[in-house]
């Protein structure tokens, strides 16, 4: 069954939302089936697209809400609220 | 919400506008579309005055206001400036000493213009007709063939990007890739890529590329309107495509309604060849020929013949 989740989530990477972290977020989210989308200053992305999440130009502290819809949306806001968490791996 | 400073920093260049007083009153909202000059108003006739409008003022309100008597002069133009006014403009002439008082007062931003009431007024209303204009995101790429404006949808994985970078190939033009910012502009959709990503693609296997850089300046262009959609979707056996284009099928954006296509990809069809195809029938039904349609007026014209010629014999 399709579940939908949003969930605040805050930047914590130095340079803001660049390109390494945002070649991050779509590489987790390959194997995942559910729609993965980032909303920040009243604009939405699909966040399987490197380009889309890029155009946001996030800085660091910003807020971001992440939505998710799918069969798989428990396990992909997960990974995502970690990733966001742990810098995407750059600390 | 678009501010005051907004406006001043965007076109203050191009319009000739230089801040006299207010400057504090910069950040305040602009709430509509609408430029005013107060001739009425200025004569004390406020009745239906909308007040969260620009204000121009021209050769004829300052000279009007100038044989004003000093109290009433003062009166007046305290009443027409309200909370809600985001700011005045003066075109080049000395604008009175009462005018700038209660601008710095109120902390409403007062600028000084070089042109005529007149063209600021259109100037003016043109850029913010536009600011305020609707507007959508949406994902897909956009891409102009033969003058036909272009965008290509599709899960993520379909290939727009890589059918885009075949069609620059062959010399159309790219505009966006994956994120495409739509304005509409009195019945027509103007799209165009965000600033930040302009003229970058992303291909699986290769990274970011610049197109303008890889393909010329020839091969880009920063905006276009919107003429057709074409969503590229994996082949599904089970799925019955269009086999003829007689029925035209159409999408609404914006409350404009937008030819729609589907099309099916598999290895072997060449999306390429296909897109350019849809754009050029697409030219050929503006040019008023749609080549379904004909053939279909063609064979029941040949069947009714027969008919005929049976009834006959």
């Amino acid at each position: 069954m399709a579940v939908k989740l949003t969930c605040k989530v805050k930047v914590k990477n130095q340079l803001g939302l660049h390109t390494r972290p945002a070649a991050a977020i779509v590489k987790m989210l390959q194997p995942l089936k559910s729609s993965v989308y980032f909303t920040y200053k009243s604009e939405t992305i699909n966040a399987r697209s490197i380009m889309s999440i890029l155009m946001l130009a996030a800085r660091k502290n910003s807020q971001i809400v992440v939505s998710v819809e799918g069969e798989d949306a428990e396990a992909a806001m997960r990974i995502m609220v970690r990733a966001f968490e742990e810098q995407f791996g750059e600390k | 919400m678009y501010l005051v400073q907004n406006l001043y920093e965007q076109h203050g260049k191009d319009l000739g506008l230089e801040i006299i007083a207010g400057r504090k009153g910069l950040s305040r909202r602009i709430q509509k579309a609408e430029v005013h000059r107060p001739g009425l108003s200025l004569a004390g006739f406020l009745k239906k005055f909308a007040s969260a409008r620009l204000l121009i003022f021209g050769r004829n309100e300052i000279d009007y206001l100038r044989q004003l008597d000093e109290k009433v002069r003062f009166e007046r133009l305290q009443s027409i400036l309200t909370p809600s006014t985001p700011a005045v403009i003066v075109t080049h002439f000395r604008p009175p000493k009462e005018l700038l008082q209660i601008c710095e007062g109120k902390s409403i931003p007062l600028f000084r213009a070089k042109s005529t009431a007149t063209s600021l007024l259109s100037r003016i209303t043109f850029l913010l007709l536009e600011e305020f204009s609707p507007g959508i995101t949406l994902h897909g790429t956009l891409v102009e063939l033969f003058g036909v404006g272009v965008l290509i949808q599709g899960e993520s994985s379909v290939g727009k990007s890589e059918a885009a970078l075949g069609l620059i190939e062959r010399g159309h033009r790219f505009v966006s890739d994956d994120v495409v910012r739509l304005k509409k502009k009195e019945n027509h959709l103007i799209g165009s890529g965000p600033e930040l990503t302009r003229h970058l693609m992303e291909i699986r296997g290769i990274g970011i590329i610049n197109v303008a850089h890889l393909y010329g300046a020839v091969c880009v262009r920063p905006d276009k309107q919107l003429d057709i959609v074409i969503k590229l979707e994996e082949w599904d056996d089970q799925h019955f495509y269009d086999r003829v284009g007689l029925d035209e099928k159409f999408i609404d954006i914006l409350g404009s309604s937008v030819p729609y296509h589907v099309l099916p990809v598999k290895p072997g069809r060449d999306v390429v060849l296909l897109v350019e195809t849809i754009a050029l029938n697409h030219r050929l039904k503006d040019m008023g020929y749609n080549s379904a349609k004909e053939f279909n007026a063609k064979l029941l014209d040949t069947i009714a013949q027969k008919q005929r010629k049976r009834t006959i014999k």
